[in-house]
């Protein structure tokens, strides 16, 4: 056996398993993408790009996607800025309550994403607890639309995906030196200046990876948007649903599905350009 | 007097067989949740005494689309013998060849069934229950009760209304509906009901309700919410009549749900027997007193007070407007593109 074939054989078994979990789902849904959906609903086997011309002559495909990065970035922006002091809190803290705050910061994770957002329905919902709050102290006089409305979709998907950023951002903190905070300090800069100079920078990295982990999660989320968003939201995953489930036009759902993988795909490949570059 | 011979053998030989006693296993796909546990005590439970060498086991993905799409990743091998699903579905699941075709030569039950019931299965299995669009409401908001579609629009019930839009069928029912209630006919267009619908929007707290209509208005989310009657008859009564249920004067349709024989089942002559005694004049009389379904059996005789909470009493029939189904699949798009442009984007919350 040449030394050059060792590690592919020692690859071998993972890659394996990656085809079988990711390559070939994937390949077979590429396969349906080409088929042909009759005015029926009945789907014809066939080669052809029926599905994928139809996508991209329909306007609502370029609002699908703009509504999906409009959210992504609201929803990925919104957890690093919630998580980011909770992380650094979590990181610097030396109290032995430390592992219990860590795993209260990840508890979310615990809990099924539908019984989470049933959750914000019972609490944003017109009946529900902020809404009563704000009209036991007269704020308001009717209820504030909470749910069934962007607004609800974008304050579940932050919930939803701050624990992924939390963990990437204390990953990322591995760089942040609390010596030179502290020579920074004694030459005289206040906390803010020594924030903003020093610890931000230093933990850059991380909240990058955090952002991109909560943009991807948040871009292919699908409970939140369907639950919350009462039939308002349009987004690339409640559309492939609604084409697949409702429609029954599975090509369609399938290049959609197809559709949605490259923009993904692309906004890791920007990703990986963007920390080469930085790195240089 | 070999030919003869031959007929006597042949006609013994289809008698026996006729007289055999399916059995081993049969497994049957429907809905699951109050339809499952409804239709396994009146429908499942007397045909497995009649046959006691065969078990029946109900499976219930949830909705007939997914029924479909396991049909059709079960393609070269079946592991369901029966299907309850849309007549939608179903016709899409005829097309494919997943379903088989039944005729009455083969099946003479379907001889007793009412002209719909087989119109609306094609070539394939027949429809096995009727039900229809209804308005749900909370009787103890509503007073007195509703008899038209028009009393949803009204301020008062500002964000109270519950309305389930296309591609779900309620919303592709309701726009039929409200074009009629505008007098208009949906087949030469809907833009009278988009321009109505447009104006009900504000009015609506979500196009999708979750869980559903009935489970909102009995958490007091919701006032009205759209619905079908089956389950809101049920839920009426489950509820101490909260749960109000109204068939608009301005018209309703029928929801159908077929039942089908899976091409290439396991059990096909336990599938056939099924299918007969689904689509008897017993059972569906059964289910109807049971779960308010209108049966699709002409012969079947369910109790006056059973029928009379269904569209298929003879006081509703001239109310149920005649949808053809096909060319609802077919404007589906088109319907569902209006309502997210004109409809939705009018009820921004």
């Amino acid at each position: 056996m040449t030394p050059r074939l060792l590690p592919w054989l020692l690859l071998a078994p993972a890659l394996v398993a990656l085809s079988l979990v990711f390559v070939l789902p994937i390949a077979w849904l590429f396969r349906i993408s080409l088929n042909i959906s009759e005015g029926s609903g009945a789907m014809v086997e066939a080669v052809a790009l029926d599905s994928y011309a139809t996508l991209f002559a329909d306007d609502f495909t370029w609002a699908l996607t703009a509504n999906s990065f409009r959210l992504a970035a609201t929803a990925s922006t919104g957890a690093v800025l919630l998580g980011y002091p909770i992380a650094l809190f979590l990181f610097r803290t030396r109290s032995r309550f430390r592992p219990l705050l860590a795993i209260l910061a990840v508890a979310p994770l615990m809990v099924s994403g539908v019984a989470r957002v049933v959750g914000w329905l019972v609490v944003l919902g017109d009946q529900g607890l902020v809404n009563a709050a704000l009209i036991g102290l007269g704020l308001v006089e009717r209820p504030v639309p909470l749910i069934n409305n962007w607004d609800g979709v974008a304050i579940g998907l932050t919930e939803s995906v701050m624990p992924y950023v939390i963990l990437s951002l204390l990953a990322g903190f591995g760089r942040l030196d609390r010596s030179v905070e502290e020579a920074a300090a004694t030459l005289g800069a206040p906390p803010w200046r020594v924030f903003l100079r020093i610890t931000l920078p230093l933990s850059l990295p991380g909240v990058v990876l955090g952002w991109l982990i909560g943009f991807v999660l948040a871009m292919s989320a699908f409970v939140t948007p369907r639950l919350l968003g009462g039939g308002r939201v349009f987004v690339l995953a409640t559309e492939i649903y609604d084409l697949a489930l409702e429609s029954v036009d599975w090509p369609a759902a399938a290049a959609l599905a197809m559709y949605a993988l490259a923009l993904l795909l692309l906004v890791l490949a920007a990703y990986t350009a963007l920390t080469r570059r930085i790195a240089h | 007097m070999r030919k003869l011979a031959l007929a006597s053998a042949l006609a013994a030989l289809s008698a026996g067989s006729a007289a055999a006693q399916p059995s081993g296993t049969m497994t049957l796909m429907a809905y699951s949740g109050i339809f499952q546990d409804n239709y396994t005590a009146v429908v499942i439970d007397p045909f497995k005494a009649r046959h006691p060498g065969l078990e029946v086991t109900y499976f219930g993905p949830g909705t007939s689309s997914q029924m479909l799409g396991l049909l059709r990743s079960q393609r070269s091998s079946p592991q369901t013998d029966v299907v309850i699903m849309d007549t939608t579905t179903a016709a899409i699941a005829c097309r494919e060849g997943l379903v088989e075709k039944l005729t009455p030569a083969e099946m003479p039950v379907l001889d007793e069934l009412v002209p719909l019931a087989r119109e609306a299965g094609g070539e394939c299995g027949p429809a096995v229950t009727f039900d229809h669009f209804v308005i749900v409401y909370d009787s103890t908001k509503v007073t007195p009760p509703p008899t038209s579609l028009k009393a949803l629009w009204d301020e008062r019930w500002r964000g109270r209304l519950s309305v389930s839009a296309p591609p779900n069928i309620q919303g592709l029912v309701l726009t039929a509906i409200v074009e009629r209630m505008e007098g208009g006919d949906y087949r030469r267009g809907v833009d009278r009901a988009i321009a109505r619908l447009r104006e009900l929007a504000p009015l609506v707290q979500t196009f999708n309700p979750t869980p559903d209509g009935y489970s909102l208005i009995l958490n007091d989310q919701v006032t009205f919410a759209t619905g079908w009657n089956a389950r809101a008859q049920l839920y009426h009564d489950q509820s101490n009549g909260r749960i109000g249920v109204m068939l608009p004067e301005e018209g309703t349709a029928f929801q159908i749900n077929t039942i089908n024989v899976v091409a290439n089942g396991p059990n096909r002559a336990a599938a056939r027997a099924f299918v007969s005694h689904a689509l008897s004049a017993e059972a569906q009389a059964a289910f109807t007193d049971r779960m308010f379904y209108g049966p699709t059996n002409a012969r079947a005789a369910p109790k006056p007070e059973a029928l009379a909470r269904t569209a298929v009493d003879p006081r509703y029939r001239d109310r149920v407007i005649p949808l053809d189904w096909n060319d609802i699949v077919r404007l589906r798009d088109a319907w569902n593109n209006r309502w997210r442009r004109e409809v939705i984007a009018a009820g921004a919350r």
